[in-house]
């Protein structure tokens, strides 16, 4: 096994122990990066001197015994929505050419801090607004969509080109392109990981977190960032260890099982596998429990309403600038989002108000809801719509967001697991929903699923 | 096309009047668009929200302090 191809824990144990250099990891990715990234192009930037020159310090830093716990030495990108001090944070756009950050972001700041060595910017679908990410390629197919808006950033940690990365998650631009890609992704609860210094899409459904290998990985990255910034107005006082414990028990765990709208216009492979996965968690001791999702009739029209009117304000100076320096599709959402009442988006927040407490009430009868992450695999590149068997068309970008914009909405966590892949050998997701500041338990039964499970191989490429 | 879309001309001057003038050659996509968007969030009519609030509010008095890196 090469160093790119170890997990954030594995390569952190041998990194403690001396076993490997962080020296060894970093040209070993940096390595596979120059072999594989031509045909996935998941990068916008990659800085291999200072990448090369913080590995050479952490060497030294490991050597003398100043251990700064298990991000030290580990190669990571960046979704380039994330403020890193002296480097243009590009939103993938045209519009943000000139673009340089003067100061770290809170994340990338935190990352530093833990040690972890920056590889550099992964892709997003501009500005994060859509589902896709154009410009990178499936690390299983690169024929099809790496899915977004963090498609860079699933897209390297699932080739080996980056052993973690970061991204950001509006309407499921975490769990999605995580799901796509056959590595795990997790949207912490709302105001848990600060914002500050990361481009906004949608302020009040915004939420940064991991993209990892493993399950045990996002829990390490998780509790370098959690904790409370006072410049991100949704900042919890909240942080933690969380990473889980070895055992594989489940028994008092009860999990929720959707009756309705989670397996609704679901592809028949993608639901297989997503109940087999719940079968095997309650293999391990979990109770399922029949729940009903409330008020499904209006999760998109309160996504929407949220976030169409709340892009369109963050981008109000550089739309009457600079118009034609967006691409097509974000530059007709941004335009038409100002012909968007006011009344509407404050019944979004209103409907919101009330799905929360709906939620709170399901969330008291089960600890997790498990759920397919997305219901289709990666599509073509340029397919525009699903059709499903009773002769429904949905967009593409809609059904990738559908299952999961009532996380963003109620701000509650929720962890994409890989579980297992489709005949055409695309991987498919099954996502965790908790209690808001129920990442512990998301990260213990998901970590407990995984090691039922044969180790994943890295995307071949 | 039912009562409560917008025309080409309509959606340029709503668009105006928020203050973003759109070259001629836009007013149709831009139409079409804001009625897809409008038919998706009008289904929130339905609701009777009585006293609910917004969940969009903020503590006052927040503690003032720097970021713990």
């Amino acid at each position: 096994m090469q160093p790119y191809e170890l997990s954030l824990t594995a390569a952190s144990e041998a990194i403690r122990t001396r076993k490997l250099s962080p020296v060894e990891l970093v040209d070993s990715v940096l390595d596979r990066l120059a072999k594989v990234e031509p045909q996935l192009e998941a990068y916008v930037t990659v800085t291999p001197e200072q990448a090369r020159r913080a590995a050479r310090e952490a060497e030294r830093d490991v050597a003398a015994g100043r251990l700064r716990g298990p991000l030290q030495g580990i190669p990571m990108g960046l979704k380039d929505l994330i403020d890193v001090a002296g480097a243009a944070t590009t939103a993938s756009s045209r519009v943000r050419a000139d673009h340089r950050a003067d100061t770290d972001s809170t994340v990338a700041a935190r990352l530093a801090a833990a040690g972890a060595i920056l590889i550099g910017k992964t892709h997003t679908h501009e500005f994060a607004y859509g589902l896709t990410t154009p410009q990178t390629h499936n690390a299983r197919d690169r024929d099809r969509v790496a899915g977004g808006s963090s498609g860079g950033s699933a897209v390297a940690v699932a080739a080996g080109t980056a052993t973690f990365a970061l991204g950001t998650d509006t309407g499921g631009s975490i769990r999605v392109p995580s799901a796509l890609n056959g590595v795990v992704g997790l949207k912490p609860t709302y105001g848990l990981v600060p914002r500050h210094g990361v481009t906004s899409l949608s302020w009040s459904l915004d939420h940064v977190g991991p993209i990892t290998r493993t399950v045990e990985d996002a829990a390490l990255v998780l509790a370098a960032l959690a904790g409370h910034d006072p410049r991100d107005p949704a900042s919890l006082a909240t942080s933690g260890d969380y990473r889980p414990g070895a055992g594989t028990d489940l028994t008092g765990l009860r999990v929720g099982v959707p009756r309705n709208y989670y397996f609704d216009h679901v592809d028949p492979e993608v639901e297989a596998a997503v109940r087999r996965a719940i079968d095997t968690l309650e293999s391990l001791g979990a109770r399922l429990v029949e729940v009903e999702i409330p008020m499904t009739r209006y999760i998109q029209a309160t996504q929407w309403g949220l976030m169409v009117p709340e892009a369109t304000a963050y981008h109000e100076r550089t739309l009457r600038a600079v118009p034609e320096l967006y691409q097509a599709d974000v530059r007709i959402l941004l335009e038409a989002g100002e012909l968007m009442p006011a009344g509407d988006y404050v019944r979004a927040q209103r409907a919101r108000t009330l799905m929360r407490q709906a939620w709170a009430r399901l969330l008291d009868d089960v600890d997790v809801i498990a759920a397919p992450t997305v219901p289709v695999t990666a599509v073509k590149a340029g397919q525009d719509t699903v059709t499903w068997s009773d002769g429904t068309v949905e967009g593409v970008a809609d059904a990738y967001v559908r299952l999961s914009a009532p996380a963003n909405i109620t701000g509650v966590p929720s962890l994409s697991v890989p579980v297992g892949d489709d005949t055409a050998g695309l991987p498919i997701g099954m996502q965790l929903l908790g209690r808001p500041l129920g990442e512990p338990v998301l990260l213990r039964m998901g970590h407990a699923y995984e090691q039922t499970q044969p180790a994943r191989q890295l995307a071949t490429v | 096309m039912s009562a409560d879309e917008l025309t080409p001309p309509e959606a340029a001057r709503w668009a105006a009047r928020a203050g973003l003038p759109l070259p001629a050659d836009r007013h149709a996509a831009v139409a079409a668009t804001a009625d897809h968007i409008h038919s998706v969030v009008a289904v929130l009519r339905e609701l009777d929200f009585g006293d609910t609030p917004p969940a969009a509010a903020y503590r006052a008095g927040e503690e003032k302090r720097d970021a713990a890196v």
